[in-house]
C-alpha cells in the first residue's frame, strides 16, 4: 500500500511543478517588467498592467509588446483592454489614490 | 477495502497536482497574477494579502495531503477552498459581476467560465469523496457478536 502511495505522490509532485514550468511563459522572465506598448497601427504606451489595461484570456491576439533595441517583441498574450473599453470585457480598476 | 484505499491516495494525488500546478503557476507568472487580481470584484487593498495567501494556502493543503494525520483537515481545506473558488465561477456565470479575467494559474486559466464550472465541480465531488473514504478509513465497523465475549 506504502508504495502505491507514494507512487501516487511522487507523480503527483513532479506532474504538479514539472506542468507548471513546461507550461510558464517562455518569454524572457523580464519581459514583464519592461515598458509595455500594444499595436493600434502604431505602437503605444499600453501603460500599468492591472490598472491602466488587461490582457483577456484566452485569446490568439498578442496583447503587449516590448522593445529590444528597435524592434516591438511580443510580450503577453490577449486581448488589450482598457478602462474604455466597449467590448463586454472587463474593464480595468482605475488606481484609487 | 483495499480498492477503497487505493482510490483515496489516487483522489489525493489528483489534489496535490491541482494544488502545486496552481500554485507554482502563479508563483511563475506572478506580475500577471498581481494585474488579474486587481481585477477581480474586490477591493484592490486586499490584492497584496490575496495574492499570497491563495498560492501559500493551496501549498499547505497539497504538502497536508501528502500526510496521513493531517489528511481529513487537508481535505475538508480542500472541500472549502474549491466550493469558495465553485461559488465564486458561479457567481460570474450568473453575471453577478461584470465579467472578471480569470485569475487561475497556467493552462487553467484558458479554460471559459462554463469548463471552469464543471472542473471545479469535479474536484468538489473529489474533496467530498476523499472525505467520506477518509473516514470510513479511521472508522471501520467492529463486528460484535456472541463469540467476542466467549
Amino acid at each position: 500500500m506504502k508504495k502505491i502511495k507514494w507512487t501516487f505522490m511522487t507523480l503527483a509532485i513532479v506532474l504538479g511543478i514539472g506542468g507548471a514550468f513546461a507550461t510558464a511563459p517562455r518569454l524572457p522572465q523580464d519581459c514583464q517588467a519592461a515598458t509595455q506598448y500594444y499595436y493600434n497601427g502604431n505602437y503605444v504606451l499600453a501603460g500599468r498592467l492591472g490598472i491602466d489595461y488587461i490582457c483577456v484570456t484566452p485569446s490568439a491576439q498578442v496583447c503587449t509588446y516590448y522593445k529590444v533595441g528597435s524592434t516591438y517583441t511580443p510580450c503577453m498574450n490577449g486581448s488589450y483592454c482598457t478602462a474604455n473599453c466597449k467590448t463586454g470585457n472587463p474593464a480595468p480598476k482605475k488606481a484609487k489614490n | 477495502m483495499n480498492k477503497q484505499r487505493v482510490a483515496l491516495e489516487a483522489i489525493a494525488a489528483l489534489l496535490i497536482l491541482l494544488f502545486l500546478y496552481a500554485s507554482v503557476s502563479k508563483m511563475l507568472d506572478f506580475d500577471r497574477f498581481i494585474g488579474e487580481m486587481n481585477n477581480q470584484p474586490f477591493p484592490n487593498s486586499w490584492t497584496p494579502f490575496l495574492v499570497w495567501t491563495v498560492p501559500s494556502l493551496e501549498i499547505a493543503i497539497a504538502l497536508a495531503l501528502m500526510f496521513e494525520r493531517a489528511r481529513m483537515a487537508a481535505l475538508i481545506a480542500s472541500l472549502v477552498l474549491m466550493t469558495l473558488f465553485t461559488l465564486y465561477t458561479g457567481s460570474v456565470l450568473l453575471h453577478f459581476f461584470s465579467y472578471i479575467p480569470c485569475s487561475c494559474g497556467g493552462v487553467i486559466r484558458k479554460l471559459s467560465w462554463p469548463q471552469h464550472l464543471v472542473f471545479n465541480l469535479f474536484f468538489v465531488a473529489l474533496s467530498i469523496i476523499g472525505i467520506i473514504l477518509q473516514r470510513k478509513k479511521f472508522f471501520t465497523p467492529i463486528i460484535i457478536n456472541q463469540k467476542t465475549f466467549a
